[in-house]
């Protein structure tokens, strides 16, 4: 892939500061665990874990795709490329499993 | 539909002191093929997604049409449980990488945080290959039976990714070194960036849906 170059900048700011990414790795972390303590800890019905386990699922992946991928800042016409898919994709298997 | 194309923090970032138009830092046609190659590459990755979807969705229906579905063991679960933080910790690298060369310029941190990245990858391909083993030799998985199909493709077409971000990583790390980056000029890393927290991404709901339902 060929980098595009500037064209002579003659001055140069510090970039935009996004969310710190240790933070959102330190949730990503924690909530990694609680979906695995969920899973192997016998005595826990398994039908009433699932929801849960979906639900930390998707916030994890929100959490990647908002934050180091950067979608809270980018044009909003990034974010429906990227959640149009998923969203039919979604739709399919609901429908496939019922 | 004018606010679904304003211009995003991203680009108004990288503008000169004193103005947020984007036109006066780059020129304009460069300015409108770093627009044109980020939206280009939210495409591929719109159509991954589609891809590993239907992959989960087809993964889901062949387990919910199973007569049998041998259960994860808790071996196979922690064994993917350390894979998973590999990966969420190899996009945290990258983060860090593209920071030092976007914020500070530093070249050496960015081929340093990617080297660790590259490392992570590397990693969870070898958990992955352990338990391709494990399942394939110990309990005589393969494509013969619904949940070895199921879990291959699905898992495998993943590893490809990893294995191609492993690859892409070592060589930004060449470039880096040789001085391609800069703080103004790193809409390569950038792109890698987006790739592997995309293929992390798909691992998060690959982990819960294969491993933990």
């Amino acid at each position: 892939m060929q980098d595009v170059k500037p064209v002579a900048p003659a001055q140069h700011v510090p970039a935009h500061r996004y969310t710190n990414p240790l933070i959102v790795f330190a949730v990503l972390t924690i909530a990694t665990v609680i979906e695995v303590a969920l899973a192997i800890v016998p005595g826990i019905p398994h039908q009433s874990v699932v929801p849960v386990l979906l639900a930390l699922s998707f916030v994890k992946a929100s959490l990647v795709a908002l934050y180091y991928m950067h979608l809270r800042y980018e044009k909003p016409i990034y974010g429906l490329i990227f959640v149009t898919p998923a969203a039919f994709a979604v739709f399919l298997i609901v429908v496939l499993l019922t | 539909m004018k606010w679904l194309l304003k211009y995003s923090a991203m680009e108004r970032a990288s503008v000169l002191v004193g103005t947020n138009e984007p036109a006066l830092s780059v020129g304009k046609a460069e300015r409108e093929a770093q627009v044109n190659r980020r939206l280009g590459f939210w495409l591929f990755l719109a159509s991954e997604l589609l891809i590993f979807c239907g992959l989960i969705g087809g993964f889901l229906v062949v387990k919910g049409y199973a007569a049998t579905w041998p259960e994860h063991e808790l071996g196979s679960i922690l064994l993917a449980s350390v894979n998973t933080f590999a990966l969420l910790a190899s996009s945290l690298t990258v983060v860090l990488g593209i920071d030092a060369i976007r914020m500070r310029n530093q070249r050496d941190r960015l081929a340093l945080f990617l080297g660790i990245s590259a490392a992570l990858g590397a990693l969870f391909l070898g958990g992955q290959a352990i338990e391709y083993k494990h399942f394939i030799v110990d309990l005589g998985h393969g494509f013969g039976d619904p949940f070895g199909t199921a879990f291959f493709v699905l898992t495998g077409l993943h590893g490809l990714h990893v294995l191609v971000g492993v690859v892409w990583a070592a060589m930004l790390i060449a470039r880096a070194r040789q001085g391609a980056y800069t703080s103004e000029n790193y809409t390569t890393v950038e792109m890698f960036g987006l790739y592997w927290h995309f293929v992390d991404l798909v691992w998060i709901l690959i982990f819960t849906i294969v491993y933990l339902i």
